[in-house]
């Protein structure tokens, strides 16, 4: 009887040491995931889903089909051809809306961890990285949604319903970051991010022309509030000189690698071959019209063309882009943009001399678009068409010319960026690039993207903004003559 | 011998010693069920309170004053025997069981056997019998329509497909609801499996791994206060699993019996699929469409391009795969044709099950070895499961105090499985156009296997490419089993005291392979996949348990329960997986070029000590109370210690004198009980993840894996988890009341629970403006409140033939009271639309997708604009919830005939109400055309809803100028509109119906031969069109309410033989 109380006390004692807190601390330690992490390796992430989500996610292959660049023609994509459902419902962008805030969040914590006080405290190559990341998912957000969280958004601690700001404010805050990310990208810093650079590799300078490219890009995207035409060209002059500066998120097209549009195409096929777009090739007796468009692989041979929106929902009918290769890179932000900025700026101030200039850029821009890789062209096939067929319409109307260029060579890696050009040309009164969906006269023009649905379902204040969604269609965001 | 002679000298002589004043009588008492002897009896001096408990060997000694006569031996679940003494000093005793219905004996918690009469909350058991008797492999699934209470939805008829088994409601948003199985007192991994609602495969549940025959009982601990001793796991109730060990067999010669199985299965509904039109889109032919589209099957040898009356081929079109597969020219050209593809596709699958038991019971002791077989071919191509289980268990009694024993079982469990959602391998048997020869038509061009030829773009694969070309295998190596020391003693008159120590382990490991093959959704190598998983897990569980047993006083017995548990696990994931086949023969992870590898760790561990007091008075009043404290390594430090109480009484009118030679009432028992049972959570520090590859929502494989051009990638975790985080917390009441009337011809028992879960954790999401994605936290309240009735009716019994009925009937309402602040919805599964959710003042789950636009009276809008090709057709409206998934009520009935040697049975199942997205039957009705709800495609209609002005719709579309209106409201708007989709999935079912004869051992000379034959799933009626409606993805969370290419139900036909000698 007593040595069973003794095995009994020796049991409990063994099975008290099993659970103290040191013993229960030990067991309950994360061995799957660190907790603390350098800003070279999260920067990265940020950089790689700026290219995967941010300008080549659900919004570029939405803005693609709203534009024309693309005919839906299956699925979500032919919904959104035909505005049924998806341009208004909260689901359509959230895997973007949750990408930009979560990478906004992870570039947040890049700043504070660089900044004073940091433990990476003087780590400024790192510091205006983030700050130049930010801009630019900043005005992502913006140019997608108008009003958003900002002020109060990235704080879950304090703020779990974030209040929407407005989009001049969001709008202030991305140059902002800009130059202080130009500030900070300008001074002494020893490391070196290397590999994990993606975009440049550690080129410092690479970092800043990008920089300035960027605050080309935004200061002429508000010149429905404030032209700055001046402005965007001294910012464009510090900025890329050549097609080896842009900013690309390149793809190998191995399996490891392979390009956005590709993939959309492998996985869904519901993308088709424009007849708008073909139409403007045409026009221009454009040598890109026979780049641009195949014969669906799966059809019977001929290159089908789809009616913008009055197409029928066929996966193997209609011709598929060509441009859809496996090794296509996505532009975060190209040299042809930036030429065709200046030219847009050049134009918009007017005048013999900025016209002329204009023209320059405009070559500049159509030589670069045509040596694309997937487009594959010389810049003497460039040389040619711009005399032939883009200079007489330039003299014309350079304006419609230039952004009808630009719509043309944004096809299909930069949709998301045509599709800003031509709300803030609407709201301009520039109405140069002829669409034809039907539907845009019965339902409706997408003026913008629908709030995302973690936050329509969770935040009261997003809910209220989104109503029932219809507002896409009629409610421009601020910097394309909207209120909000 | 030697101590036992002792023993008889010892007690002689006491009883020498009190000659004068008292006699002393010994001896042994055994039951005659099982022959062995029988601890905890209690023996008293009839007209005294004198008395005494048997010891572990069965064994007593008691003084009795002279001139008393009689004494009186009594136990649970054993008739009540008085003993005159005659003068005798020895008197053995053999108990006969009692088999009053209502006085059984049954396995509470921790192995403790009570008398049900004296329970203060519901349980419910089942016999092996019951289970096996209609053949299934799975248990799980042969429990439906068994127990009340329970909610059993299997997600297909494909061999080892998971279940979900839900006892009274769930009671977590996200987390864990399945019950937890305890196996010969050892708690065991047993559920777990189904997959992910939107693609891959679905997952076995650790269930399979379970022989149905090795089973010998099965009892469910319904509510918390009988599972509340098992503590923090054991909140979702309890399977109680007694195997087959021996002792219920006569003591002597080994006994070996022998069964087998065989069953046909087949596809148990067809689709009603429409005859009349063709493949195609827009009124046209279109050979490379997934839609029907298109012209009338009659006038396709007219179409201008395929048509074959202008392209001398009268009466024949062309069929273009048929040039892919490399015909003659004047081959390609077919006479139009119907296909029944779904037919011509599923087989007759066959399982058979063989079983043999060798066991044996001896003086000391019992053993039993068993081995059992199960081969199963299933009805789709490429599927089938080949389980073995292999069991051994013995027990001894050393010397007076001492028993020991242990209990093993091995499980091998090998599953090919077809994939579902959006990776559905049967997407295109489901949707197959009428006119393609989905069969006859070669499924990869002439000497490329790579290259699949298909009547539609391939995101999805050719079925009968799949089955030679994709795996989705599993196969599980399991090892289960404990061994336990048990000391038995008296402390004195009165007083037993058994003291249990056991240790066991539940291990397995379990592999996976998935392989996309090379020509996977078109001919890009990229889309080709080799995923091979290993995963192991391993369960250290050590139970200690001291059991008082004391008889107060000749009317009052009481008992003490302490106890302590550990419970450790840990498991660990490292998978290598490579995208990009090199050449297609050699499906190998080095084979590819892209490979990638993860690897995942996991240790978590609960130490809990608990009691228990029961006491009774005169049978007529029980009280007992339990308490548990749990220590959990998965709570943050300062919150890891929790206790939980339970409290039941129960009280036995019919034990009062008034009712005991009551003719119509047999039996009355009124109980009561409350408990506090709660779930953990899990709490991490901030942590970073290393990211392995990017996909944007959009593609099946990553469009970046990395190391990108060497470059690694981290962000930061965006589930934070709260530091103050407690236990939630389940209170539960339950009330009951157990009627027997007429000697136990009609029995009642009713009981009705409420559960209030709060502060349940889950992970609440953020908005994503937060950055981050979720906080794991407590937050909101789930309710259930469920009225259970069980009614055993006897209505003949006359000689020989003898007919049970036997019903069970739970209506639960299982209402999400609270999410966190400002959430009104939670995710829990499905696509970016629909999707299975949480959703305060719904009952759980409910569907959430995009609805019809309504007006303020709720009527269907349509849009009133002529211009408009949406003319007098409905529009999608906002997103939403869209239909609840739980049943309103489920009733089982059983019936049993018997005459000698022949019984009869059956078992139906009515789940009434409950709505399920299908997304099958939607997508065959609207988006493919391919069902007979889309065969009137000429007539004019007029779309059920209100015009804007909220008139009802009197807009005319359709008929012969206007030819596009049915494909337009049926594709274009009804098939965007997810609320279209949802339908009733009330059914009633004949689950099972099954004839077995005995042909008795007096006969054959020992040797008992038992023959059935049984039906399942034979009898189907309900509201879901085309389809059987278990058939759904994903088991967990999602109840069965979730379907989208999902596997069909089989209906199965078999036969068995048992064989014992």
């Amino acid at each position: 009887m007593k040595k069973l109380l003794y095995i009994f006390l020796a049991v409990i004692v063994m099975l008290l040491q099993s659970c103290t807190e040191e013993k229960m601390d030990e067991i309950n330690f994360n061995p799957n995931n660190p907790t603390d992490v350098s800003s070279r390796l999260t920067l990265t992430n940020n950089m790689i889903e700026l290219g995967v989500t941010g300008v080549g996610g659900s919004m570029m292959f939405y803005a693609s089909v709203y534009i024309e660049h693309t005919v839906g023609d299956h699925a979500q994509h032919l919904s959104a051809e035909i505005r049924s459902a998806e341009p208004t419902s909260a689901t359509t962008y959230n895997n973007d809306w949750t990408t930009i805030y979560y990478s906004l969040w992870s570039l947040r914590k890049v700043i504070e961890r660089c900044s004073e006080g940091g433990p990476e405290e003087g780590a400024y190559h790192n510091l205006g990285r983030a700050q130049l990341l930010s801009a630019y998912y900043l005005a992502i957000l913006a140019d997608g949604w108008g009003d958003t969280p900002w002020e109060e958004a990235l704080d879950p601690s304090t703020y779990m319903q974030p209040k929407l700001s407005s989009q001049e404010l969001i709008y202030n805050d991305v140059f902002q970051f800009i130059d202080d990310a130009i500030a900070n990208l300008e001074k002494d810093d020893l490391s070196n991010m290397g590999a994990q650079d993606v975009f440049y590799g550690g080129d410092i300078e690479a970092w800043i022309k990008f920089a300035y490219a960027l605050k080309a890009r935004y200061l002429l995207r508000l010149s429905y509030r404030t032209p700055s035409y001046n402005e965007v060209i001294a910012a464009a002059g510090n900025s890329f000189t050549g097609i080896d500066d842009q900013c690309l998120l390149t793809f190998d097209g191995t399996s490891s690698q392979t390009a956005a549009w590709y993939r959309m195409l492998q996985d869904r096929n519901s993308h088709a071959a424009s007849l708008s777009l073909h139409e403007k090739l045409l026009s221009r007796d454009d040598p890109r019209d026979d780049i641009y468009f195949v014969p669906n692989p799966e059809g019977d041979g001929d290159l089908v063309f789809a009616e913008n929106g009055a197409n029928v929902d066929i996966q193997s009918l209609y011709g598929i882009s060509g441009l859809s290769v496996a090794d296509a890179p996505t532009y975060i932000f190209s040299y042809h943009e930036l030429e065709f900025i200046k030219a847009e700026a050049y134009v918009r101030l007017g005048g013999a001399a900025n016209l002329a200039l204009a023209k320059t850029a405009l070559k500049k821009a159509i030589t670069a678009a045509f040596q694309k890789p997937n487009v594959g062209l010389t810049a003497a096939d460039a040389e040619a068409y711009f005399t032939d067929n883009v200079e007489g319409l330039f003299d014309a109307d350079p304006l419609s010319e230039v952004m009808n260029q630009k719509y043309i060579a944004f096809y299909e890696e930069e949709a998301l960026e045509a599709y800003c050009d031509i709300r803030r040309l609407e709201a301009m009164g520039d109405d140069v690039i002829e669409l034809k969906n039907p539907y845009n006269n019965t339902v409706g023009f997408p003026q913008r993207f629908t709030y995302g649905s973690s936050d329509v379902t969770t935040n009261p204040n997003v809910a209220a903004a989104y109503g029932t969604g219809s507002y896409v269609y009629t409610e421009p965001v601020w910097w394309a003559g909207g209120t909000r | 011998m030697k101590k036992i002679f002792m023993i008889f000298v010892l007690a002689f002589a006491t009883a020498v010693l009190a000659l004068g004043q008292t006699v002393q009588v010994t001896g042994t008492v055994t039951s005659q069920e099982d022959g062995l002897s029988l601890p905890g009896v209690s023996v008293t001096v009839k007209g005294t309170t004198i008395g005494t408990l048997t010891d572990a060997g069965g064994r007593y000694s008691l003084s009795v004053p002279q001139g008393m006569n009689t004494l009186v031996f009594s136990f649970i679940g054993m008739k009540t025997q008085e003993v005159p003494i005659e003068g005798r000093t020895r008197i053995d005793i053999i108990l006969v069981p009692d088999l009053v219905g209502l006085d059984e004996v049954v396995v509470t918690a921790m192995g403790v056997s009570r008398e049900k009469k004296s329970l203060g909350y519901a349980v419910q058991d089942i016999s092996s019998d019951e289970i096996s008797r209609s053949g299934n492999t799975n248990f799980a699934v042969a429990l439906q329509g068994k127990v009340a209470g329970l909610d059993i939805t299997p997600t297909s008829g494909m061999p080892g497909a998971s279940s979900s088994i839900i006892i009274r409601g769930a009671r977590s948003f996200e987390g864990n609801n399945q019950p937890l199985y305890v196996v010969d007192g050892q708690p065991i991994v047993g559920g777990g499996g189904g997959g992910s609602t939107t693609g891959g495969s679905d997952g076995t549940g650790r269930v399979l791994d379970l022989n149905p025959a090795d089973i010998e009982s099965i009892n469910v601990l319904k509510g918390q206060a009988a599972s509340a001793l098992y503590g923090i796991r054991a909140s979702n109730g309890v399977i109680v699993i007694t195997t087959k060990s021996g002792t219920r067999n006569e003591k002597g010669a080994p006994r070996i019996s022998f069964n087998t199985i065989n069953t046909f299965d087949e596809v148990s509904r067809t689709p009603d699929y429409q005859t009349t039109y063709s493949q195609g889109s827009s009124g046209r032919y279109s050979p490379r469409s997934s839609q029907s589209w298109g012209t009338k099957i009659e006038n396709l040898p007219d179409d201008p391009t395929y048509g074959g009356n202008s392209k001398g081929y009268p009466g024949k079109y062309k069929v273009p795969q048929l040039v892919d597969a490399g015909y003659d020219e004047a081959d390609t050209w077919v006479t139009p044709a119907v296909y029944n593809n779904w037919d011509e596709y599923f087989k007759t699958g066959f399982t058979t099950q063989n079983n043999i038991l060798l066991s044996q019971a001896v003086d000391k002791g019992n053993y039993a070895i068993g081995f059992g077989e199960t081969t199963q071919d299933g009805i789709a191509l490429n599927t089938g499961l080949q389980r073995w289980n292999a069991k051994a268990n013995a027990s001894r009694e050393f010397g007076e105090h001492w028993k020991s024993g242990f209990h093993v079982n091995y499980a091998q469990v090998e599953v090919d499985k077809l994939s579902i959602a959006n990776d559905g391998s049967l997407a295109g048997i489901l949707a197959a156009p009428p006119t393609y020869n989905l069969k006859g038509i070669p499924y990869n061009f002439p000497g490329d296997p790579y290259k699949q030829i298909y009547y539609r773009s391939l995101t999805f694969d050719n079925p009968y490419w799949v089955a030679e070309n994709n795996t989705s295998y599993e196969r599980t190596d399991r090892l289960f089993g404990n061994t336990f020391l048990e000391y038995l003693t008296k402390l004195g008159e009165s007083l037993n005291l058994n003291v249990r120590g056991q240790i066991g382990i539940d291990t397995y490991t379990q592999a996976s392979e998935t392989i996309w093959g090379l020509g996977h959704k078109g001919t890009d190598p990229a889309n080709s996949y080799v995923g091979e998983s290993q995963y192991r897990f391993t369960n250290t569980n050590a139970i200690g348990t001291a059991n008082l047993n004391w008889r107060v006083t000749g009317n009052q017995t009481a008992s003490l329960l302490l106890g302590a548990e550990y419970n450790d696990n840990k498991s660990k994931n490292v998978s290598a997986s490579g995208t990009g086949l090199n050449f297609g023969e050699w499906q190998h992870v080095n084979n590819t070029a892209t490979p990638s590898k993860s690897e995942s760790k996991g240790w978590s561990r609960s130490v809990g000590f608990f009691g228990q007091v029961n006491w009774d008075y005169k049978a007529l009043v029980f009280l007992g109370a339990t308490g548990r404290y749990d220590i959990v390594s998965t709570m943050p430090s300062a919150n890891r210690g929790f206790f939980y109480p339970s409290f039941s009484a129960s009280f036995v009118p019919t034990s009062l004198n008034i009712f005991a030679n009551s003719n119509w009432l047999s039996f009355a028992k009124i109980r009561a009980s409350y408990a506090e049972v709660g779930q953990a959570g899990s709490f991490y520090e901030p942590y970073y993840s290393a990211v392995t590859g990017y996909s944007n929502g959009w593609y099946a494989t990553n469009s970046i894996s990395i190391p990108y051009n060497g470059a690694s990638a981290y962000g930061p975790g965006s589930t934070l988890y709260d530091e103050n985080l407690v236990p939630q917390n389940t209170r539960s009441y339950e009330l009951g009341i157990d009627l027997s009337f007429f000697n136990n011809r009609i029995g009642l028992e009713y009981t009705y629970s409420k559960q209030n879960v709060k502060d349940q954790i889950f992970s609440v999401p953020l908005a994503g403006s937060t950055g981050a994605s979720e906080l794991v936290t407590n937050a909101g309240r789930l309710s259930t409140d469920v009225n259970e009735l069980v009614v055993n009716i006897v209505p003949v019994e006359a000689g020989a033939f003898r007919w049970d009925m036997h019903f069970n009937f739970m209506k639960m309402v299982n209402v999400v009271e609270e999410l966190a602040e400002g959430v009104e919805s939670i995710f829990l599964g499905g696509f970016v639309t629909p999707q299975v959710r949480a959703s305060v003042g719904n009952t759980y789950p409910v569907i959430y997708g995009s609805s019809f636009a309504r007006d303020d009276n709720g009527n269907i809008l349509v849009v009133d604009d002529p211009s408009s090709p949406y003319h007098g057709m409905p529009q999608t409206g906002a997103p939403g919830i869209i239909g609840e998934v739980t049943p309103d009520f489920i009733l089982g009935a059983n019936n049993t005939f018997s005459y000698k040697n022949i019984s009869l049975s059956s078992s139906f199942e009515w789940k009434q109400g409950g709505s399920m997205y299908s997304g099958d039957n939607g997508l065959m009705m609207y988006t493919y055309a391919v069902v007979t709800q889309t065969e009137n495609r000429e007539e004019t209609f007029v779309y059920d809803g209100y015009k804007p002005d909220g008139t009802p719709n009197d807009i005319v579309r359709g008929g012969p100028n206007d030819p596009g209106a049915y494909q337009t409201l049926f594709d274009n708007v009804l098939g965007d509109i997810d609320e279209a989709f949802i339908f009733d999935n009330s059914f009633i079912k004949l689950r099972d119906v099954s004839l077995k004869y005995t042909i008795p051992n007096r006969i054959l000379n020992k040797a008992t031969i038992g023959a059935s034959v049984f039906a399942r799933n034979i009898l189907i009626w309900t509201a879901l069109p085309n389809l059987d409606p278990e058939s759904s993805n994903g088991a967990g969370n999602a109840m069965g309410g979730f379907n989208r290419f999902s596997l069909p139900q089989t209906t199965s036909y078999g036969f068995g033989l048992d064989i014992t000698f």
